[in-house]
């Protein structure tokens, strides 16, 4: 062996990115002070609601009530500044609406995925106060155990769903680029269904379904339509 | 005594089994209603969250809880534990306390509202340097690094080398991968006082997990219920019910009502374990005609607070002389679990990369190498079968990288193609991958059938996402004769007979067998009550086509309606057992990869991968593919994009949500194939989903080192680290 008495062969850090500034000043000793590095953590941040200029009328605090309308029904509810769409599907209404998934929260994932007049969006990236007025699709408003979207249909036939989870957020995204683009090619529609991850690895029987319910919509039938490959 | 009557249906005569056919719940998961852990909603419901201290080592100064508890909705603010003044590795031990409020926001209001006073150490055990200086505490009792394992004999590999035609030395390694579970850990414990608990778990254990929960409830394994109808990935992180588990029953139990805690994304990649990282430091040596002659490897397992997993190199391959020793590097972070084949992806990307290296230092067919130096016979037809399927006949480089792009003919009918650009060069590369699956005793399946016709199959087993729900039905659906949907799966409740704990590929052979049993006992005391009636004695059957019919006097049938309605007031009820004959382990795969690679920018696309995989009898061949692409694209995702980042001043994980830990997503993958390898004929069924994900990191590189000749010898494969390989090609 070169080196075998060497525990980390010298000059690599362990496999992981480390990041650390151990020669010269380092931030850490900045912000801690020079004397002792105490840290306080307290995040007790009053609500970090921005500060509004006059022109833009009073600053929204409490609950506000709204109207507006998921799945083709009129819905009031209260929310407070902070409470995004997500959280006001799933927590907020009775009984709740949970196909809408909370997986990253912070826009990276699409597990959450609505549309919103017709247009797909991040319901974890959407106040509630915002939708006065406003129409929301969900998955629930998309088909029916016993009677399935087009998409739906697809991706059950296709087996596009391994632990479900990222599903109802890909089925929305796929009704949303087949609603938006009926002509998209199967690029395009990787394009648009980039905003969606899955861990699973359903990919390629997404792709698969998309491809089927997009020639369902145009008035096909699943079987004219399935392009399903090696079917024994 | 073995059974003869025991067995699978043979091949040619199965109508449902083998063949492609939708999971039973896939219309559930496609219009959200399928219910998930999360998504329980209960009367009086409250939910919970961790604090914690957010590095890896800290002194406890001090923690006031009083604002927390004044925060209007919090219901509970609780230290984890009376005197905890030490946050000694950045994991569970970080957690300080739990909150619960009557939403999630209010509970996060509580979070925000805990003020603690807390004194970094000065050594993170992090880095290198850090873990390694002379005076760094002990983050494991034997030291922060030891030696964990050893074989071979040392001197001899040294002199096989030395007589070695070719000899490479080379260091590979892979950094530490997350699951990444879409759904994170955490559970519902629906409790209000009284003696009896449900708990909606995310577990990969139904039927194990009774026991821990009820410890922290302060009730017995009889007095709880797990449930999991639903679950959003476990990949192996999800067998215990962690600490989340345990702070959920003890709130739940003090305020006499039901928490949900799952946790946040943050904590999911703080605590709930990870794939451990590895670095193989090898030197190795190939003769002439293309045998693998000598191995030395030094290799260090990076588990965090455990212990790392490796198989013992070398790895799949023959080597004539082989000489290994792992070591066992500790770091103050998150232990590692088991995921999807631990320690297997680590073992073969290095392994892997070696041979290819080694092929092309005597300058044989890569292809060809590795089929002299693999002993079973199912890999040698495999490679074979996705050689040709990935266009390695019609390839020009198949003795070394390439150096301009392909022209037309190089490549088979339909490949896909590279972007446009003489700076885009392709290359092909090879894996493969032996898993143990099979099955062992202890489950138990249920089968019922009620005089109107109507069949339910029962076992407590989970579904991960793999369809095992989806067979617990349609094994007896065939066995019966009946379509579909016409037997009713019932699964993840531990009140169902047991199922066992999906590790290891072992779901499959463990409860299918089972589940076969039980099918075949229903069916016999089904004939049973037949006999009187149609005349023929109990074997003397055939179910098919929703009817049964003397098998040789087929005008003597019923309709299974009519059968069924002979059974009167009592349903029929049967228990199978596991039936050790039905099962077997031990299978095979191997993949091919086509890749693309700009050597301007590094940048790597993947464009074509296809993975042969056996494992005996198939129950879903459509599930069965979904597995396999399951694998391929978590190597992928592995091989290019999956990063820790780690802060060593101050402890602490930089990559702790999903826009800095990358994964693959719709635009990185390429065409694939899955296909099942019908050559392995045995009548027996096993798991094969862990092998699937093993090969995929190293076949990757290994084709970017033939279309350019940039040999990356580090996961993951970036840009930057291509072109820096490029400039010794
Ligand atoms: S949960 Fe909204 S994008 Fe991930
Ligand atoms: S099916 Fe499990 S994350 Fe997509």
């Amino acid at each position: 062996m070169d080196n075998p008495s060497a525990p980390l062969p010298s000059g690599q850090s362990p496999p992981d990115r480390i990041s650390s500034e151990s020669s010269g000043p380092s931030r850490r000793a900045f912000l801690g002070g020079s004397s002792a590095a105490l840290a306080s953590t307290t995040l007790a941040s009053s609500a970090g609601v921005a500060r509004a200029r006059p022109q833009d009328g009073p600053r929204l605090t409490g609950l506000s009530k709204l109207t507006l309308t998921i799945n083709g029904e009129k819905r009031s509810v209260e929310v407070e500044p902070r409470t995004t769409l997500l959280s006001l599907l799933r927590h907020r209404i009775d009984p709740p609406l949970t196909g809408a998934k909370e997986v990253c929260d912070r826009g990276n994932c699409g597990a959450c995925s609505v549309m919103i007049d017709d247009q797909p969006a991040y319901a974890c990236m959407t106040l509630a106060v915002d939708l006065a007025g406003r129409e929301v699709r969900t998955v629930e408003g998309l088909g029916t155990l016993d009677d399935l979207h087009p998409v739906q249909a697809a991706f059950c036939e296709h087996d596009a769903s391994m632990c479900g989870f990222c599903t109802p957020g890909f089925v929305v995204s796929t009704v949303a680029c087949l609603e938006q683009e009926p002509e998209a090619d199967p690029s395009r529609i990787r394009e648009l269904l980039s905003g969606n991850l899955c861990r699973c690895g359903t990919y390629p029987h997404v792709f698969a379904a998309a491809e089927t319910a997009q020639g369902m919509m145009a008035g096909g039938t699943l079987d004219a339509a399935g392009s399903r490959e090696d079917k024994r | 005594m073995v059974d003869p009557t025991i067995r699978w249906k043979s091949r040619k005569k199965l109508n449902l089994l083998n063949t492609e056919y939708p999971r039973v719940d896939a219309s559930a998961k496609v219009t959200g209603s399928a219910r998930f852990s999360h998504d329980m909603r209960l009367p009086g419901m409250v939910y919970g969250r961790l604090v914690m201290i957010p590095a890896s080592r800290a002194t406890i100064e001090s923690i006031d809880l009083s604002q927390a508890l004044a925060t209007p909705g919090v219901v509970l603010a609780e230290l984890a534990e009376e005197d905890k003044d030490q946050v000694r590795y950045l994991g569970d031990d970080a957690v300080v306390a739990i909150v619960c409020g009557t939403s999630p926001e209010t509970a996060q209001d509580g979070v925000r509202a805990v003020q603690i006073e807390w004194t970094p150490e000065d050594n993170m055990l992090i880095s290198e340097e850090q873990i390694s200086a002379p005076d760094a505490p002990k983050i494991n009792r034997r030291g922060n690094l030891r030696q964990s394992g050893e074989r071979g004999d040392a001197e001899k590999t040294v002199q096989a080398l030395g007589s070695a035609d070719v000899q490479v030395s080379a260091t590979y390694s892979v950094p530490v991968q997350h699951h990444l579970c879409l759904e994170t850990h955490g559970c519902v414990v629906d409790y209000n006082g009284g003696d009896e608990a449900t708990v909606y778990a995310s577990t990969q254990a139904v039927s194990g997990n009774p026991g821990s929960f009820a410890r922290h409830l302060g009730l017995k394994s009889s007095q709880v219920r797990v449930v999991c109808q639903h679950m959003g990935g476990g990949f192996g992180s999800k067998f215990g019910i962690g600490l989340e588990g345990a702070m959920a029953c003890r709130a739940a139990r003090q305020l006499k009502r039901p928490v949900h805690l799952m946790l946040d994304r943050k904590a999911e990649f703080l605590m709930t374990g990870n794939r451990s990282g590895s670095r193989q430091v090898m030197r190795a040596g190939a003769s002439k005609d293309g045998r693998i002659v000598a191995l030395e490897v030094e290799a260090f397992k990076f588990g965090g607070t455990s212990g790392g997993s490796l198989p013992t190199p070398p790895y799949m391959y023959q080597v004539e002389e082989a000489y290994a020793k792992i070591n066992t590097v500790h770091q103050a972070l998150d232990g590692n679990r088991a995921m999807r084949a631990p320690g297997h992806p680590q073992a073969s990307f290095a392994m892997e990369s070696m041979v290819d290296e080694l092929a092309y230092g005597i300058g044989m067919d890569p292809l060809e190498f590795r089929i002299k130096n693999l002993s079973d016979e199912a890999h040698h037809r495999q490679l074979r079968r996705v050689a040709k399927e990935i266009g390695w006949d019609v390839h020009p480089n198949r003795s070394g990288p390439g150096k301009k792009p392909l022209a037309s003919g190089q490549r088979p009918a339909g490949a896909p193609l590279p972007p446009a650009g003489d700076h885009w060069k392709e290359g092909i590369g090879f894996g493969v991958s032996r898993w143990g699956g099979g099955g062992h005793g202890g489950a138990r399946c249920e089968v019922r059938i009620d005089s109107d016709g109507s069949v339910t199959s029962s076992c407590a087993v989970q579904d991960l996402g793999t369809g095992s729900r989806t067979y617990v039905g349609t094994i007896v659906a065939e066995e019966l004769g009946l379509g579909l949907n016409a037997v009713k799966a019932r699964i993840g409740d531990s009140a169902l007979p047991p199922g066992v704990a999906s590790g290891g590929s072992v779901t499959t052979g463990s409860v299918a067998p089972a589940v076969q049993h039980a099918a075949l006992l229903a069916r016999e005391a089904l004939e049973k009550k037949l006999e009187p009636v149609l005349g023929a004695e109990p074997g003397a059957y055939t179910f098919d086509k929703g009817r049964v019919f003397v098998t040789d006097d087929p005008k003597k049938s019923l309709s299974w309606q009519e059968a069924c309605a002979l059974l009167g007031r009592d349903p029929l009820v049967v228990t199978g057992k596991h039936q050790g004959k039905l099962a077997d382990g031990g299978v095979h795969g191997s993949q091919a990869v086509r890749v693309a690679v700009n050597t301007r920018t590094g940048q790597i696309k993947v464009l074509d991968m296809v993975a042969v995989q056996s494992q005996g009898l198939t129950l879903n061949r459509l599930a069965t593919k979904s597995q396999i692409n399951g694998g391929m694209v978590g190597a992928l995702s592995y091989a290019l994009f999956e990063q820790r980042v780690l802060d060593a001043d101050f402890g602490n994980l930089l990559s702790a949500n999903m826009e800095d830990y990358k994964i693959a997503g719709a635009k990185d993958i390429p065409r694939m194939r899955a296909l099942i390898d019908d050559d392995d004929m045995r009548p027996t069924v096993s798991g094969m989903a862990e092998g699937t994900g093993v090969p995929g990191a190293g076949a990757i590189a290994n084709a970017v080192y033939n279309a350019c000749g940039a040999r990356v010898r580090h996961l993951p494969l970036t840009p930057d680290r291509v072109l820096e390989a490029l400039k010794d090609a």
